[in-house]
């Protein structure tokens, strides 16, 4: 097959980027555990989530020094607990499933984001350093409430 | 006589042979715009995510 001298070069270059682009992102996800949130396979019977450990008491346990874990329900329209503190500095491992449809789970300004669905249960970890009031929204639309979808947690 | 008859001919054949090969200058320029979008799109995403991080 004949290739013109410059569709060779920049079948390099795209090549090239491609390459550089999937080296980047495996080594991220293999030496830094950096993986889809509910790429876990925890499952839970999305009809059961309210008498289901640990969902059956949602909210912020310490589970060490400047550590907790956040157990979380995603509902139409709200997230249960409502509302929770921590000190700055602290790292939260975030565990939410949804008692009904997909819903969103983002942290404004963090790279908190992920999708809460039926019957999953997604894991995220974030370190909170700087205090601050930190907005938790929705960001999947899940009904006519969605706007209204929102929660907050403060770092002091 | 002869000495133009070859001028002409040198002439027409010039055109001939580059249509053989296209011209691809304004295609590289326009692909090499369009992979440097998609570069410095692609950094600046990750630059946000390793600060956020």
């Amino acid at each position: 097959m004949h290739l013109h001298r410059l569709e060779k070069i920049w079948l390099t270059i795209g090549i090239g980027m491609l390459a550089v682009f999937l080296i980047v992102l495996g080594t991220m996800a293999f030496s830094m555990g950096i993986q889809p949130p509910s790429g876990h396979r925890h499952t839970i019977d999305p009809t059961k989530v309210s008498e289901t450990a640990p969902f059956d008491t949602p909210g912020f346990t310490s589970i060490g020094d400047h550590h907790y874990e956040a157990v979380m329900v995603a509902y139409a329209f709200g997230y249960d607990p409502m509302t929770y503190e921590v000190e700055a500095g602290s790292t939260v491992d975030f565990a939410v499933t949804s008692s009904d449809v997909v819903h969103g789970f983002s942290i404004v300004g963090t790279n908190v984001n992920m999708m809460i669905e039926p019957g999953e249960i997604s894991h995220i970890r974030h370190t909170f350093d700087k205090p601050g009031t930190y907005l938790i929204l929705c960001n999947e639309y899940c009904g006519t409430g969605h706007e209204y979808m929102k929660t907050t947690l403060v770092v002091k | 006589m002869s000495g133009t008859q070859q001028q002409l001919h040198t002439k027409q054949e010039t055109p001939v042979k580059k249509s053989d090969e296209p011209a691809l200058k304004g295609t590289f320029v326009s692909v090499l715009l369009l992979g440097a979008f998609i570069a410095v799109s692609w950094i600046g995403v990750f630059v946000l995510f390793i600060v956020r991080n």
